[in-house]
């Protein structure tokens, strides 16, 4: 990888920024998966694997699936934020794999929030 | 004077990753040179729930709802919208809003009263992509600082904002590498930039989830402070209990070297940083400067006599700078959105005078007996009602609120007269705690403040170094004196004894881990000095935790006889026949509380 | 000089200082004491006892600081025995109370300032966690064995893996250093007893008060900086900056005309005579180690002790050890019948009621008042048995003799074999040549007789003078004599030396011998068997050449040389037999 120029780190940015919000047209979705030593401890592994099962199972190419660290609310972990399409994201706390499932059906192939995981929509503010 | 409009442009961290406040410089600069700024307003407010459509703007009253703005955009949107009173219809939000079915985030306690800047990107980027961090302005500060800025520069606009140290000892950064860089140019021996990510505070994790969130951050911060200082050199100082955060720390720095924005001439400048990730070994001492820097030399982490600064001879006798995880994390955006913009966070007004007042924000740990138990970062003045019981949610179970632990085994506990004071440095010293590194460890009515005491004092004798007498003998000692008041044989003097070693350790220890090692059996003794007395005087333990001075007793209006209790009993103290009440020996009790937790019927008591 | 001098208060005194001076070496100056205890000045200061913690005002900041290490600057005020920094101070006493309660100088502070009942009683450790020990060790010594180990109040000093260490240089510094006194010396193996020191306790020491020149001296062998690099204390503390550890011995070159040899004795090795039990039992010293024990510059300031500090109650002293002996030396020793008097006389004195037994063979008492001095002991209770000492044992046959040296002898007076316990013995060891008598007469052409002392030229009329002219002896060299016989025969020395340098000329000895060049085939064999050293092997000639001055004509190497080469004059080969001629034509 070149060593980066004050330019090159400018046009780096301006390009990955549309990548950061699903807007660059490549993924329909994708899940945030909150992996801290907190979220590892909770479980987070399971979850992650949870969804990498059913891509795989399901052959999908649209979906993406990163992880990311600890959104805060430790003691509802695990915990992950989907983003689909123009929606705004969902926090889903407290999961199981069964929980996964269920999500993945129905928000992430039919875009239907599933309200009974969910803890809410949006995003955190920042100062 | 009233303005006629209003911009409201959404932070959520959605849109602040898609350059929101890039937009709101740029709008602030185009409404100045169209001299529109008095008659416009600027607002940021929290998401607005289309994080998709970022960054958003809304004018009102015109009810106008504009996505996806750019910079670029801005100049045409002043001069037909504004100027003009035309619309710009190419960006207006054209998808029909979908009502959300469940809550928004920015309307839920938790989410709502924080304020992120350390953690803005908490949640977002994935740590061990660096790509992700510089997609959301990561490194754009370095880049600013090493072409647009000279050193003096940097540390000037750092005092201004009066950042004051995360780890506890509230010095302003500022001051410290002014006097790093002083001693560096005096002495002409190269300084040393150091990271404190020892946290050993029981309780606290809030360095490590800023390393695991956002590691780059803390690289950036890091480096700003090498070029600011002149330091070529630094260290991070990571605990050894901390392997994830460990290893995401190297894995930036690796990506970040590959980037060329760590290691020989960054960003293609003649400056070079390099930095090395040193483990601890499990000492809660080397938390402390000079016993950290004795570790990183390699020797045994001890602290030394503090009459020689360790800024100007620190590490292998260099100008040293050591500040914690969180400090270095708030140092780019510090220089990317300026000192004014961190200062008018927080209390007081730094910008003349550093020591005035506590600027920014702060991370805590909130933890114990509270609902919302988490991470959260809220701005420096919030009061702790707001912190425990808006974003905390109150105590679970219905429970009454006792006390509240700030600062770790340095601090101190604060009862409910104090729950309206603001969070700041300043207060909380002057209340008889300390801020310390954030941890918060709320108590209910089920504690024992005696107990709390002593938890920390037995932590604290553990982890001391035991080099001077008052800390090694005095908290070994304190022990002694609280374990007896816990086991009901405390004497009417032990209470008076215990405020003198408090004293004289206060005054004689070697280190500040000694000097502040009282503070919890003091701050205790000050505002729960009724529990040390029901413990000494009546053998009673109001929090009902001291097994000697509490019994276990079945309420027999509750007891409905279902054996519940007798089948998790392990030492077999608990008779009674089926579906009559049952009773407790209490010769035989261990007071586990095996019992109290399966019993359905509430039936279960300690007195 | 006066740039960084700067004015403070201590007690409200006023007094000069440099600046960042350590506040304890200010306090010092002007007479006020604080209380340190793991300060010293010869180690980097510490700060952890935290006793000398003293409150500092500067302005309106008031500091509770330690002096030791505290760095003074402009202005300050200082108050070292103000009600905080008192009540600070006794509670930390406390506390080393509650963990050594028997610590001599932790009760003397205690006593000072007035503690009786330390709230937390008395433990029973004696370590203070001072570490005095440790920095010694590492940083002055610099031999690293000794460390701090655990952390809390679980910390404490010892070796690494608490094992005895292989880099210990047993140098003490570290038992010399401790306040408590808790570090102790102990000798490893098995069977050995405790050693009072008898010589020189460190490296560098003068020799004794009486040395002349009195000047100290390094012994390189046992100095720690020979060993480790480290230490120099010494030269820390030498205000006249007289010692240089890098000296070497220079060797000089003298011109001289005469030499007076008077290279002194040694005493036997008492270890020889396995039957007296020297370095084996403890309590038997020889003359000089007893000489030492007695003297008042000694170990013990003169008092006499057992090796493990008791006053003895019975001294037996042995006469004529290794001396009129035939396994060992046939000759008497000549001193020690009238030392051995003296020691019994001193003894008496110095404890009335000891009961001390001399064993001798004959009492030789032949000088001024010796005699007299004799029956005086005989009348001060001394205890005379005339038997030779067979043995020294510890093997007790009742309970009187137990924990004592049974010294066997046959009391020849009454005829029966003893058996007498004491608790102390001293042997009279002979008094033998150096070592090297022999080199050093053969170097100085002169001789060593059977027992090892220097022959002297005529036994009655030339005491001090060799057959070699020029060289002269003196002293014990010579033979064991005492004191006065030997300032009488230094004095005899030293006039003819100078009746020999007053002389403008000197006769030498005209029948010498005379080795031709031309003859002399270079075999050397002359040159060993010359007596005189006056041969030398001349190697670029091939040829041994002959010194006249040396030469005393004895005809040895006449008599040995092969080739005829070497010859006497006036006893040459055809004067001989002209003087036959002569003798038979009468």
């Amino acid at each position: 990888m070149p060593k980066l120029t004050v330019e090159d780190l400018k046009n780096l940015r301006e390009g990955l920024r549309d990548k950061m919000n699903i807007r660059s047209g490549e993924a329909k979705a994708k899940v945030i998966v909150h992996m801290s030593t907190c979220g590892i401890a909770a479980g987070a592994r399971d979850i992650l694997k949870a969804f990498m099962d059913e891509i795989e199972n399901r052959g999908i190419t649209d979906i993406l699936v990163t992880t990311s660290s600890c959104a805060g609310l430790c003691s509802k972990e695990p915990m992950i934020t989907v983003l689909y399409q123009n929606q705004p994201p969902v926090k889903y706390v407290e999961l199981t794999p069964q929980k996964v499932k269920k999500i993945f059906e129905e928000h992430l192939l039919n875009g239907n929030i599933v309200k009974e995981f969910a803890l809410a929509s949006g995003s955190e503010t920042t100062a | 004077m009233a303005y006629r409009s209003h911009i409201l442009l959404c932070s959520g961290t959605g849109c602040v990753s898609c350059g929101a406040f890039t937009l709101k410089e740029t709008l602030k600069t185009e409404l100045q040179k169209r001299n529109l700024q008095d008659e416009i307003q600027v607002v940021t407010t929290g998401c607005q729930g289309f994080c998709a459509e970022g960054p958003i703007m809304i004018v009102q009253p015109d009810g106008i709802f504009y996505c996806q703005v750019k910079p670029s955009d801005v100049p045409t949107i002043v001069e037909e919208h504004f100027i003009k009173g035309r619309p710009v219809k190419k960006l207006l939000y054209t998808g029909a809003a979908k009502a959300t079915p469940i809550p928004a985030l920015k309307d839920i306690p938790f989410f709502a009263k924080q304020q992120l800047v350390v953690l803005r990107n908490r949640g977002l980027v994935d740590p061990d992509k660096i790509e992700d961090y510089i997609a959301v302005d990561g490194y754009s500060a370095l880049s600013k600082a090493l072409t647009e800025m000279k050193p003096e520069a940097i540390i000037a606009e750092i005092k201004r904002s009066g950042l004051r140290g995360r780890g506890g000892g509230g010095f302003p950064a500022g001051i410290k590498w002014e006097t790093c860089r002083k001693a560096y140019l005096q002495r002409n021996v190269e300084p040393v930039v150091i990271c404190n990510a020892d946290e050993g505070d029981p309780g606290a994790y809030m360095d490590r989830s800023i390393i695991e969130s956002d590691p780059h951050a803390v690289l950036e911060g890091m480096a700003i402070a090498a070029y600011a200082i002149g330091a070529k050199e630094g260290f991070i100082y990571i605990r050894h209990e901390y392997p994830l955060a460990r290893q995401r720390l190297l894995n930036a720095i690796e990506q970040a070297k590959e980037y060329g924005l760590l290691g020989e001439n960054i960003l293609n400048t003649n400056f070079s940083f390099n930095i090395e990730i040193v483990q601890g070994a499990g000492a809660f001492v080397c938390g402390e400067s000079t016993a950290l820097m004795a570790s990183l030399e390699g020797e045994v982490g001890e602290p030394r006599a503090k009459y020689i600064h360790t800024v100007e001879y620190g590490y292998k006798n260099r100008p040293s700078n050591l500040n914690n995880v969180e400090t270095y994390a708030n140092v780019p955006l510090i220089i990317l959105r300026g000192s004014d913009w961190f200062a008018s966070m927080g209390t007081g007004d730094p910008r003349e005078n550093p020591w005035n007042g506590s600027s920014g924000t702060k991370v805590f740990s909130l933890v114990g007996k509270v609902n919302n138990t988490g991470l959260i970062e809220v701005p420096m003045g919030i009061s702790l009602r707001e912190i425990i019981f808006d974003i905390g949610g109150g105590i679970p179970k219905g429970k009454k609120f006792k006390a509240v632990q700030t600062g770790g085994p340095s601090g101190g506990c604060l009862p409910e007269s104090k729950l309206d004071m603001p969070v700041d440095f300043d207060s909380l010293t002057e209340a008889g705690s300390m801020m310390g590194s954030g941890g918060m460890i709320v108590m209910d009515e089920e504690t024992c403040m005696v107990d709390v005491a002593r938890y920390f004092i037995s932590f604290l004798t553990e982890e001391s170094c035991g080099k001077c007498t008052p800390c090694r003998e005095g908290l070994r000692t304190m022990l002694d004196i609280l374990n007896r008041i816990c086991e009901g044989k405390g004497k009417e003097e032990d209470i008076a004894f215990l405020e003198e070693m408090g004293e004289v350790m206060q005054d004689c220890c070697l280190c500040a881990l000694g000097t502040s090692a009282p503070n919890p059996v003091l701050s205790t003794i000050e505002y729960f000095k009724n529990e040390y007395l029901e413990h000494i005087k009546n053998h009673k333990c109001p929090g009902g935790v001291c097994k000697e001075l509490i019994t276990y007793v079945i309420d027999k209006n509750k007891c409905d006889g279902c054996h519940a209790c007798t089948k998790v009993c392990s030492s077999n103290a608990i008779k009674g026949e089926a579906k009559k009440l049952h009773s407790i020996d209490t010769t035989k009790c261990i007071k586990c509380g095996a019992c109290i937790e399966v019993c359905t019927k509430d039936a279960i008591y300690k007195e | 000089m006066a740039d960084n001098t700067i004015k403070i208060k201590i007690n409200g005194f006023e007094v000069e200082a440099f600046d960042r001076q350590p506040l304890i070496e200010v306090a010092e100056k002007i007479g006020v004491k604080i209380p340190t205890l793991c300060h010293n000045p010869i180690i980097e200061p510490y700060g952890v006892c935290r006793i000398c913690t003293v409150e500092v005002r500067h302005r309106n900041r008031v500091r509770m600081v330690t002096a030791c290490n505290y760095p003074v600057t402009n202005g300050i005020e200082v108050f070292t025995d103000s009600e905080r920094v008192i009540r600070n101070r006794k509670l930390i006493i406390e506390w080393l109370l509650g963990r050594c309660g028997n610590v001599k100088v932790l009760n003397d502070l205690a006593e000072q300032y007035g503690i009786t009942e330390p709230r937390f009683g008395r433990g029973t450790d004696d370590c203070i966690l001072c570490g005095l020990c440790v920095r010694m060790c590492q940083d002055v010594v610099k031999a690293n064995v000794l460390g701090f180990f655990e952390r809390g109040p679980k910390r404490y000093v010892s070796t690494s893996f608490d094992q005895t260490s292989d880099l210990c240089i047993t140098c003490g510094a570290c038992a010399s250093v401790c306040p408590t006194g808790c570090i102790k010396i102990d000798k490893l193996e098995e069977g050995t007893y405790k050693e009072m020191p008898m010589g020189p306790v460190t490296p560098i020491h003068i020799d004794f008060m009486q040395a002349v020149p009195k000047k100290a001296v390094i012994d390189k062998e046992s100095c720690i900086n020979f060993k480790t690099g480290g230490c120099k204390v010494c030269v820390d503390v030498c205000e006249a900056e007289a010692i240089d550890h890098s000296m070497e011995a220079k060797e000089k070159e003298v011109d001289v005309g005469t030499i007076i040899l008077s290279t002194g004795f040694k005493l036997q090795n008492g270890e020889e005579l396995k039957e007296y039990g020297y370095g084996k039992y403890p309590n038997i010293l020889s003359s000089l180690d007893f000489e030492v024990l007695n003297n008042a510059n000694g170990p013990t300031g003169g008092k006499i002790f057992t090796q493990d500090g008791r006053v003895p109650k019975s001294i037996g002293i042995v006469h004529c050890v290794g001396s009129r002996d035939k396994k060992y030396h046939e000759y008497c020793s000549r001193v020690c019948c009238m030392y051995a008097l003296k020691f019994a006389h001193l003894i008496k004195e110095k404890i009335h009621d000891c009961e001390v037994y001399n064993f001798y063979i004959d009492m030789r008492c032949f000088g001024k008042g010796y005699e007299e001095f004799y029956n005086r002991l005989l009348k001060e209770g001394v205890n005379f048995v005339r038997g030779k000492v067979a043995e020294i044992t510890d093997a007790a046959l009742d309970k009187s003799e137990q924990g004592k040296l049974i010294l066997r002898a046959e009391d020849t007076l009454i005829g029966t074999v003893r058996r007498i316990p004491v608790d102390m013995v001293v042997l009279c060891l002979a008094i033998e040549a150096q070592e090297d008598a022999k080199e050093v007469s053969h170097f100085f052409s002169c001789s060593v007789g059977r027992d090892g002392f220097f022959i002297e030229k005529h036994p009655k009329l030339a005491p001090v003078s060799t057959a070699a002219d020029g060289i002269f002896i003196a002293g014990v060299a010579q033979g064991p004599k005492d004191i006065p016989d030997t300032v009488a025969q230094a004095g005899a020395a030293a006039s003819a030396v100078l009746s020999l340098i007053q002389q403008k000329e000197v006769e030498a000895e005209v029948v010498t011998a005379s080795i031709d060049e031309e003859i002399c085939s270079g075999c050397q064999i002359c040159v060993g068997l010359c007596p005189y050293t006056a041969i030398t092997y001349n190697k670029d000639k091939n040829i041994s050449e002959l010194n006249e001055a040396l030469c005393k004509g004895c005809g040895t190497c006449v008599a040995a040389c092969p080739s005829g080469a070497a010859q006497q004059k006036n006893f040459r080969d055809n004067q001989i037999f002209a003087e036959i001629k002569g003798i038979l034509a009468v």
